[in-house]
């Protein structure tokens, strides 16, 4: 009876093939592959920023300050006479590492509890999920902002206030998809061959809701970004001397009148960022779960 | 000159997995006040062949021949005046009733809506004519108010509602694509009834498709049978029970318990995989699962040859004699 | 009906009470003393006690918290330790400047992403719908401060024709004032109209291959037609659900937009109320905000019975 659903499994459409089929289908999927390309090209560019940057992005050079772009400084330098590029090299590190950390707590605390409740049912999956609901309904960016502002500025405080409004998002999805999977009848099988809950749950329900999981974390990953990108310009997040797109665009608003060209580059940073991760998470979901596929 | 004629269609779909041929050299005639019916198994093409006379197939479809509706040609016809033809000259009723009316309008605004379109009444003389179009299929306004929503009705007063918003034109042909399928069998008979009798009322033609031969024996006066795309029998109905010349018309009634006479004749399951429209084979299609098979019918696809009175089957190797 | 409205109001009424005890709580947890802000680093540890006492902040905890909500029931919010005046006072005021900008950013976001939506989905796989589809995909890309800067560069810096931010104020007329809210509105618009583009086309895409468009085409109604008088108003129900919940990202929006365009609305007003550890602002507005959002899922779930009458109920035939 429950063999058509069997073979509709969230991880099957991954199986069906084997690995290189996969990655054939990866490679010809256009929005896999855009969004591949600039989110690698970010990562690379945050990984060089970690032993190279062209300048110092900490040394202020006041004589040369406000240049516009030219052979020796690509995208100009800022007030201080730091040089733009180095500086949105270092704030794409920025911007991964919080974003990830963020999103990673996200998960940690999500997934698990998501998973919890759905194996237990009764009043824990009923608490979790009307804690869910009311997390849902209170405006994400005005909680980051109360609990930045008040346990001060900086980074760290940023990645909790971003992290905790990655819980409920992954609690649900895993929620979710561990509901359809308890059903099924390899679960049953597992339960009455004398499995407990935290086994079935490792072995057979996160497989199963994995590539659901990291379509939801491409694109929660995203929003962090843009996240942090707000807090930031607002003066909440990553604190100076360490350069972050966001606090660099607020600063280039103060110099709008003599600088303009410092408003653009690191908004053009954060656009790219935030498409590339979208489209890596659109391609994602095409390649690994033909089901969820939106219509297009 | 025929009401409906229908010349040599064909129909394909483009697929990523190569051009899908849904109909191949699909040719009847359907006479003023006739009953044409269609039988088959699933997925033989009963659906399109509706969809094409309709001018409604899917948008990647393309379509050849010609579709000729007194003398007109659909094929060639503008989208404007198919809209014209579309309910006014050509009404259909479909299989699913629970999901074929809008679950946000009520009965009676869709009933009356294709007499507003096209007759240009006023609201509320479509109004009045719903009403009496919902009356004349056994829904009186007392019981059954027309700002009822589909929600409130059971499937069989839904497929009602269908058939009074098919009528509600007074068309020239009425095309019935498996009207009972999703309906129980009490209601089945009763909705079969109704439609026989607003047929006989109005002198509209009518084309059945249906899995159930007990329906063809008793509403159409003339029947198609087909196979992957194609007719492959045809005749009068009462010829082609009396003569099934092609093995598969066979076939979908030998498992038939009492044979043809019997009430409920049903088409039977016949062993063996329909070919894949994308696959489909330079000969008779039905040659995988045909016992008749010869080396012949592998060569080429056989014609449609006559073998009685107006009586014609596209086999090399029919049977010939009573059934 | 009655059943489900005070249903409705139950939840209104609990969720307040969560979204109260919440603000109270990070408040009483995270570090800051108001009195130390109001006076300064350098006061007196016996002015500052004599502060402390005068706003209440000796008492404990709960006496504290039952003291704010029943002020909730008598209408009074308490007084601005920064501004010291009545927070009611405050918030009406900003509220002549946040209330305007979100009921022009909402109409905007609808008026662009609704038709968008449904273009894209009519014209499927067309030029249309792929430029759609990519305005969808750079709008929901797109900070919305950093679009907000991108055009004050453009309109109040290159082209001179907007203000570049300020609030020109009601008594200077309300042209001028609703000059000043249209950059804002347009920022604050541009994220939610893309992603309600792609809720509407998907949405009207999923309808449109209901067997009940079929039945409209089949009755002589134009693709058109078919799509306007039975696709759009079945399609819209998942969008409302969408438009309810771009509410609450409204109103955080407002908080950095206001931010960008120096406008003193809510937004501004609670911010800078955080960092002033100005706490009962903080407090009332955040429930006020809470409020808002609950009322507006309320007017949603209202809404979905006037779009689809199986949740009007009503008697059955026969
Ligand atoms: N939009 C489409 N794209 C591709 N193939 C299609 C499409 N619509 C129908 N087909 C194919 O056309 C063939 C004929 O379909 P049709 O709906 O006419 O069958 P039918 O005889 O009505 O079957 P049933 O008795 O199940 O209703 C089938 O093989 C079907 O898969
Ligand atoms: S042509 Fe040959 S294979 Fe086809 S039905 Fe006739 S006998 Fe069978
Ligand atoms: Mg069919």
């Amino acid at each position: 009876m429950a063999s058509d659903g069997a073979s509709d499994g969230a991880s099957d459409g991954a199986k069906e093939g084997g690995l290189g089929e996969v990655a054939a289908k990866a490679l010809g999927n256009r929005s896999f592959v855009i969004g591949g390309v600039l989110t690698g090209v970010l990562i690379v560019v945050a990984l060089v920023s970690l032993v190279w940057t062209p300048y110092s992005v900490i040394d202020m050079d006041i004589a040369g300050k406000l240049r516009v772009p030219s052979a020796a400084h690509w995208f100009g330098t800022d007030q201080f006479g730091r040089d733009v590029f180095s500086m949105m090299m270092v704030g794409a590190q920025n911007s991964i590492a919080v974003s990830l950390v963020a999103v990673g707590v996200g998960a940690g605390f999500g997934v698990p509890l998501g998973a919890l409740a759905a194996a237990r049912g009764g009043w824990l999956d009923e608490t979790v999920m009307r804690f869910n609901d009311f997390a849902f309904a209170f405006p994400a960016v005005l909680s980051a902002v109360m609990i930045t502002a008040l346990a001060g500025p900086g980074a760290v405080n940023s990645i909790i206030a971003i992290g905790i409004f990655n819980i409920p998002v992954f609690a649900r999805l895993t929620r979710g998809g561990a509901l359809a999977i308890w059903k099924r009848e390899f679960v049953m099988a597992a339960r009455v061959a004398g499995k407990n809950a935290v086994r079935i749950t490792v072995e057979h329900i996160l497989p199963n809701v994995a590539s659901i999981l990291i379509v939801q974390a491409t694109i929660q990953f995203a929003l962090a970004i843009l996240a942090e990108a707000g807090l930031s310009y607002l003066g909440l997040g990553t604190q100076p001397p360490q350069p972050s797109w966001g606090k660099m665009l607020n600063e280039a608003q103060t110099l709008m009148f003599l600088a303009p060209q410092l408003a653009i580059f690191p908004g053009v940073a954060i656009v790219l960022t935030v498409l590339g991760l979208n489209l890596l998470g659109d391609g994602l979901r095409d390649v690994l779960d033909p089901r969820l596929r939106r219509l297009r | 000159m025929a009401l409906l004629e229908v010349e040599d269609l064909n129909v394909t779909i483009p697929t990523p997995r190569g051009t899908a041929h849904i109909l191949s050299d699909v040719s009847f005639a359907l006479e003023r006040g006739e009953c044409l019916g269609f039988a088959g198994e699933s997925g033989c093409g009963k659906s399109i062949t509706a969809m094409a006379v309709m001018g409604l197939l899917p948008t990647t479809a393309q379509a050849t021949g010609r579709i000729r509706l007194d003398g007109r040609d659909l094929l060639a016809m503008d989208e404007a005046g198919l809209c014209a033809i579309r309910g006014r000259r050509v009404a259909m009723v479909f299989q699913e009733p629970m999901t074929a009316l809008n679950p946000v309008k009520t009965i009676g605004f869709q009933v009356a809506e294709g007499p507003r379109l096209h007759l240009k009444l006023s609201k509320a003389e479509a109004g009045r004519r719903a009403v009496a179009m919902l009356r004349r299929v056994g829904l009186p306004p007392d019981r059954f108010s027309p700002d009822l929503y589909p929600y409130q009705l059971s499937g069989g007063q839904r497929q009602r509602v269908m058939i009074a918003a098919a009528l509600a034109c007074e068309p020239d042909i009425l095309i019935a694509d498996e009207p009972t399928t999703a309906l129980d069998v009490t209601i089945q008979a009763q909705i079969l009834d109704l439609i026989s009798d607003v047929v006989q009322e109005t002198g509209m033609a009518l084309v059945m498709i249906t899995h159930d031969l007990g329906v063809i024996a008793e509403t159409a006066e003339r029947m198609m049978v087909m196979y992957a795309g194609r007719i492959v029998e045809s005749g009068p109905t009462a010829e082609v029970f009396r003569h099934m010349a092609h093995p598969y018309t066979r076939g979908l009634f030998a498992a038939i318990p009492g044979g043809p006479e019997e009430e409920s004749r049903r088409l039977a399951t016949i062993p063996g995989q329909v070919p894949e429209p994308i696959a489909l084979p330079p000969g008779c299609a039905f040659a995988g699962r045909c016992a008749r098979t010869e080396d012949d019918c592998r060569a080429a696809v056989p014609p449609a040859e006559p073998v009685g009175p107006g009586h014609r089957v596209r086999c090399l190797h029919p049977h010939v004699g009573a059934t | 009906m009655s059943v489900f409205l005070a249903r409705r109001l139950v939840a209104l009424f609990l969720t307040l009470l969560g979204a109260s005890l919440a603000v109270f709580l990070i408040l009483e947890v995270l570090p800051g003393d108001p009195a130390t802000v109001m006076l300064g680093i350098g006061a007196q540890e016996d002015s500052l006690a004599a502060l402390r006492a005068q706003l209440g902040l000796d008492r404990p905890a709960w006496q504290r918290y039952l003291v704010w909500i029943w002020g909730w029931f008598q209408g009074d919010l308490g007084n601005s330790y920064a501004y010291d005046e009545p927070v009611i006072k405050i918030i009406l005021e900003r509220l002549r400047v946040s209330l305007p900008l979100a009921l022009m950013a909402i109409t905007l976001s609808t008026a662009i992403g609704l038709p968008l939506g449904v273009l894209a989905a009519a014209r499927r796989n067309s030029l249309t719908d792929v430029s759609v589809m990519g305005f969808v995909q750079v709008g929901v890309a797109i900070p919305n401060f950093w679009f907000a800067i991108l055009m004050i560069l453009f309109f109040s810096v290159f082209l001179k024709v907007m203000p570049a931010g300020g609030f020109a104020g009601w008594d200077a007329g309300v042209w001028p004032a609703i000059k000043s809210l249209i950059l804002p509105a347009v920022a604050l618009a541009l994220p939610q109209a893309a992603i309600l583009a792609r809720v509407t086309r998907s949405s009207v895409l999923e309808v449109m291959r209901e067997d009940y468009v079929r039945t409209a085409r089949a009755k002589g109604l134009t693709f058109a037609a078919a799509l306007w008088r039975h696709a759009v108003r079945n399609a819209l129900i998942p969008v409302v659900t969408i438009m309810g919940l771009q509410f609450s990202f409204l109103l955080a929006g407002t908080i950095i937009i206001e931010n960008v365009f120096y406008l003193p609305g809510l937004g501004r007003l609670i911010f800078q109320a955080i960092a002033q550890r100005d706490v009962i602002v903080v407090k009332d507005v955040v429930v006020l905000l809470a409020g808002a959002v609950v009322l507006v899922n309320f007017i949603v779930d209202m809404s979905y019975a006037l779009l689809d009458p199986r949740l009007r109920g009503g008697g059955h035939g026969q």
